[in-house]
Formats: structure tokens, sequence, C-alpha cells
């Protein structure tokens, strides 16, 4: 890719991340609800130990591997809601005339709204998991947490490019999205480690990009060892290379669906 | 065909396949969940034409005429099933990344620019994505925010500015890489009066001062004669008539409209192929149709009830020479 591509997409990120500059309000609302859903789980932990039930790891933990997995989600922006819009009101015609990858453009665009999204979200975890722990991970769990869940939050982007791309064919992807939402939930481990599961719904995960992108660069902060680096930085690049793959394909098929069925 | 034409057309054809209409009832519904039965809608058929450089083509149709098919198959974004469709040269199905550098478009319903972002914002973004050299870019965004009397605009953010004014933006944006060709598709719609006329005025003066070949889609007559000096004109994705406006109407202009402000309060004018449109307060308005009585007969009758003060003679709106095309053609009797 020549000096002058990157430029092309890295100006879109670079207006996406001015637009969120400017969109405040929509960040402030993650922070909020980002420290109450920190605030509510500590408690829930806190009381399941007091009361002395057992609980498969310790509560603190629990607490920043939530921090984890939600900044990871949280950062995500959810760029399919934008691409369906511009699909319903015709405005990707400006979009697929400018001499620009489409897919390449709305990533871009996307990546610029993650850039902004995951230092504040970031901080709010750090934050709300110190004071409602009172405790911080060591530092080499954080610098492994941190890359590696940038790196996840920006397949999650990718995926959500290819959600959006679903409304070049059904005008409405919400219930798509919704089913997603449900999976990455269940099989990414977002309130709880996978390895609190039933086994079947571990082995069951194990086939999804899920687990590679919530629990697995979340769950370093559990101390475990139960994932290594190179693990972890060999799972995100399959499934990034999988989402590319996949994304690059239903843009082709879009497009010729809408050369053959009008649009 | 000149071989230096800005676009051309031979033969070009494109048609959807589309989705039958839904029957009725739970048992027919449950079907075509499964069936999926659809059927082929030609939107273009075998549509010739050719635009020289520079010139500016009102592009009329009335609704599901196939404008728009037309002009996504010429910007490259769809591939015709047939024919051949050359833009400056290249072909935009096969070489549309290099067309994309040569071509703007303005879809008067859609919006490219940064919804919460003055429009500067997108400018900068466009100058990177059409790849000019920055400082040439910033030159040009003063030279056409001059031009389209932008001032202050290009620091407000869009989501503040009138539909106007955000159409002048829009149309600067879309002619900051400096297009050898502009695709606008109703580039009026919905402005007032007054807005119109601006937009009109500046790519009249744009098309005029740089040489873009304008093809403009329109339903507002206003935009056709105010900007363009020829009409190609289509229905079903067939050509029904191509060529210079004031030709179009001398073909269908069957009649004329007269307005006499007469001595006499009211006049009797009970001639062939007379129509009286308004009458009364020393004024009448008429429509004349010339191949029935000549306008010269129609005087001299109202002259023998009374004296005329005034006269004046006009033809009829266009909407109406484009209706009458229309319905000429339904009855496949359109001259050539």
């Amino acid at each position: 890719m020549s000096a002058g591509t990157i430029a092309k997409y890295a100006a879109f990120s670079r207006i996406s991340a001015t637009q969120a500059g400017r969109e405040r309000n929509e960040l402030y609302g993650r922070m909020a609800f980002f420290a109450v859903i920190l605030g509510v789980f500590s408690s829930l932990w806190r009381a399941v130990a007091e009361a002395g039930m057992p609980v498969a790891a310790d509560p603190k933990s629990l607490v920043w591997y939530l921090a984890a997995t939600e900044w990871i989600l949280l950062s995500a922006p959810p760029i399919h809601l934008e691409i369906q819009e511009a699909i319903r009101r015709g405005d990707v015609v400006y979009r697929l005339g400018h001499p620009a990858s489409y897919v390449l453009a709305e990533f871009a665009t996307g990546f610029g709204l993650l850039a902004v999204r995951a230092p504040f979200l970031g901080l709010t975890a750090f934050l709300c998991a110190f004071a409602f722990t009172g405790w911080t991970p060591p530092l080499s769990a954080l610098l492994i947490v941190v890359p590696f869940g940038f790196v996840a939050s920006t397949v999650i982007t990718a995926l959500y490019l290819g959600i959006g791309l679903l409304a070049f064919w059904l005008q409405d992807v919400a219930p798509v999205y919704w089913v997603w939402q449900k999976l990455m939930f269940v099989l990414g481990g977002l309130m709880l480690p996978l390895e609190l599961y039933p086994a079947f719904i571990q082995r069951a995960a194990a086939f999804t990009p899920f687990p590679s992108l919530l629990a697995a660069p979340a769950s370093v902060v559990l101390g475990t060892n139960a994932v290594t680096p190179g693990a972890l930085a060999r799972n995100l690049v399959i499934w990034s290379g999988v989402t590319a793959i996949a994304v690059s394909w239903m843009f082709r098929r879009a497009v010729s669906t809408v050369t053959i069925n009008g649009g | 065909m000149p071989r230096a034409a800005a676009v051309e057309l031979d033969q070009l054809s494109k048609s959807f396949r589309v989705r039958r209409a839904r029957s009725t009832g739970v048992a027919a519904r449950l079907r075509d969940l499964f069936s999926g039965e659809t059927q082929t809608v030609c939107a273009v058929d075998k549509l010739s034409f050719s635009i020289a450089p520079g010139e500016r083509v009102a592009f009329i149709g009335p609704n599901g005429a196939g404008k728009s098919t037309t002009l996504k198959m010429l910007a490259g974004i769809l591939q015709p099933d047939a024919g051949d469709v050359r833009v400056l040269g290249l072909v935009p199905s096969r070489q549309r990344r290099q067309l994309a550098f040569q071509i703007g478009t303005v879809f008067g319903q859609r919006s490219q620019l940064w919804y919460q972002l003055p429009p500067r914002d997108t400018f900068e973004l466009l100058g990177r994505v059409y790849e000019v050299d920055a400082p040439e870019h910033r030159r040009r965004i003063d030279a056409l925010s001059s031009v389209f009397d932008l001032g202050t605009l290009v620091n407000t953010p869009v989501r503040h500015l009138s539909l106007g004014e955000r159409m002048r933006c829009e149309i600067v944006a879309s002619l900051l890489h400096s297009p050898r060709m502009l695709f606008l598709d109703e580039p009026t719609i919905g402005l007032d009066v007054s807005a119109k006329a601006t937009i009109r005025e500046l790519l009249w003066t744009q098309s005029e001062q740089e040489r873009v070949t304008l093809l403009l889609t329109s339903h507002d007559t206003g935009d056709m004669e105010r900007v363009c000096t020829r009409a190609i004109v289509i229905n079903h994705g067939r050509l029904l008539w191509d060529g210079p406006i004031a030709a179009l109407r001398r073909s269908y202009l069957k009649a004329k409209r007269v307005t006499l402000w007469s001595e006499a309060e009211h006049l009797e004018l009970t001639l062939p192929g007379v129509r009286v449109l308004s009458s009364g307060a020393y004024r009448t308005e008429l429509e004349i149709a010339l191949e029935i009585t000549p306008l010269g007969q129609v005087v001299d009758a109202a002259l023998r009830q009374t004296a005329i003060r005034d006269m004046a003679i006009e033809d009829a709106p266009l909407d109406e020479v484009i209706r009458a095309l229309y319905a000429t053609a339904a009855t496949g009797s359109v001259p050539s």
C-alpha cells in the first residue's frame, strides 16, 4: 500500500475522529454506563464472597475482567448503524463513486471513532475498577490487555462493518445485530470467564471468534496464565484474516446484488 | 459518433431482477418465503446518444424511466447488460476508479457532507480521496468558496445550514477535484425559488468558465431551461427525443398562450382551436392551437370587437411540452 493510499484512508479515520470529538455526549453516556456496570458487578461479587458462596475466581479479578471485556466491546463503534442508514438513504452512492475502496473507507471511518473512544473508556475502566476494588492487576498483565484488547476492538469494528453490509439485502440489520450481541455475551464470556461455563458451551465457543475477542485478552488480568500472548496474537491474526475475507466477499456480493436487482 | 465525445452510449441496456408482487393469503405468503419468484424489469433499453465536451444536457423522463440507472452506469456504479458506454474515453464499469477522478456527482436528495462537521472538513477529506496536491486543493477550496459565495458557511457545521446553503456546499464538494464531467440528479429538489435560481446560475457559470460537461436530471423544467441547451428525453428506458430545448418546444408546441388586455371588459372569442383559459376585468387569457387557427385570425376577431391595449404571447410552459411528449410517446407517434 503506497503512502498516498495510506494517507487517503487515514483521512477517513481523522475526519471520523474529529466527528467523534464533536459528539462527546454519546461518549460521556458510554462512560457513565460503564461506571454503573462496574459498580453494580463489583458490589455483586463482593456480596457473593461475603455470603461465603464459592466464587471460582478472586472477586477483585472478576471486576477487572469485566472492566476489560466491557472496554473492548464498548470501544468498538456501532458503525453498522451508519452504514445501514447510508444504504437506506442512498448516500452510499457517493462513497461507491469515490476513487477509494468502500470497505476500507468504512473501516477507516470506524477505526477513527475507535481511536477516540478506546482511550476515554480505557481510562474509565481503570479508574472505576481501581475505585471499586482498591487493587490493580500487575502492570505486565495490563500491558498485554491494552494492546490485544485494542486489536480485538478493531476486529469487532470490522465485524460491525460486515453486519452493516447486510443492509444491502435486509435494509434493517437490527435483528442480526441483536443475535450477534447475544452470542458475544454468552460465547465471548462478557460477564464471566469462559472457564466458569459448562463444558459444552466452552467447546461450542471455541469454534467462534467471540472468545478470542473478549474472554482471551481479558482473562490475562485473572493471572491464570491460561492464554499466552503468542496464542492471543495468533488467534487475533486468524480472526482478523477471516473477518477481512468475509467482509470483502460480502461487499462483492452486495455490489453484484445491486447490479442484478437494482437499488 | 464524434470520437472526442464526453459521453457515448451505444445500444446500452440494463435489466433488473425483482421479486414478483406478493400473493395474498397465509398459504401463498408462506410459499413466497421459499419460492422467491422473480421477474425481469427492463430499466434501460438500447439507449444511444452522445454528448460533446462542454455541453449542458438535460436528461428528462418520468419516474422509473431509467434516468438514475443510466447515470449510475455512466458513473461506473452499475454494470450494463449489453451495449457500449464510454465516458471521457473510459469504460465506466471496467475503469471506474480512473473515471472517478474525472467526474463529479451531485445527488439532490443525498449528501456527502459530514453532518456534524463544517463543510471544510469534508472538502479536506475529498482532497485526500481524489489525491489532490494539498496547496493546490486549498487554493481550489478558496476559489470555489468565493464563486459559490460560501463565506463563513465553510466553517459552519452542516447541521446548521439551510438546504440551499447545503446544496451549494454539495456542488462545491463535487467540483473540488476539477472534474471534466458533472452528473447532477435533481440538484434543486426541495429548494425555494431564490435558492434554485442561485444554484442554476452557479452551475451555468461554472460550466461556462471551466468547460465542465453537465448531464442533469430533474423534474423541474426551470433547471433544464436555465442551465441546459439540449434535452434528451427517455421513457421506459428508451430514447424518445434528443435535441435542443428550443427545438423540443417547436416540435411539441401545438399551442400558444395569448393574453389580451382590451378596452371592453369581456371578449367573446368562439373560434375553432381557441380555448378561453380566463376572462374578465379587461383581461382575457387564451390558448390557441396554431394548426387550427392562426394567431392573426384570433387577433383580427378580437379587434373587431374592441380595441386591444396590450398583448402578450407565450409558449406553453415546458412542463406541458414534456407532458405532451410523454402522451405522444404512449400512442407511439413521436416525431423523429
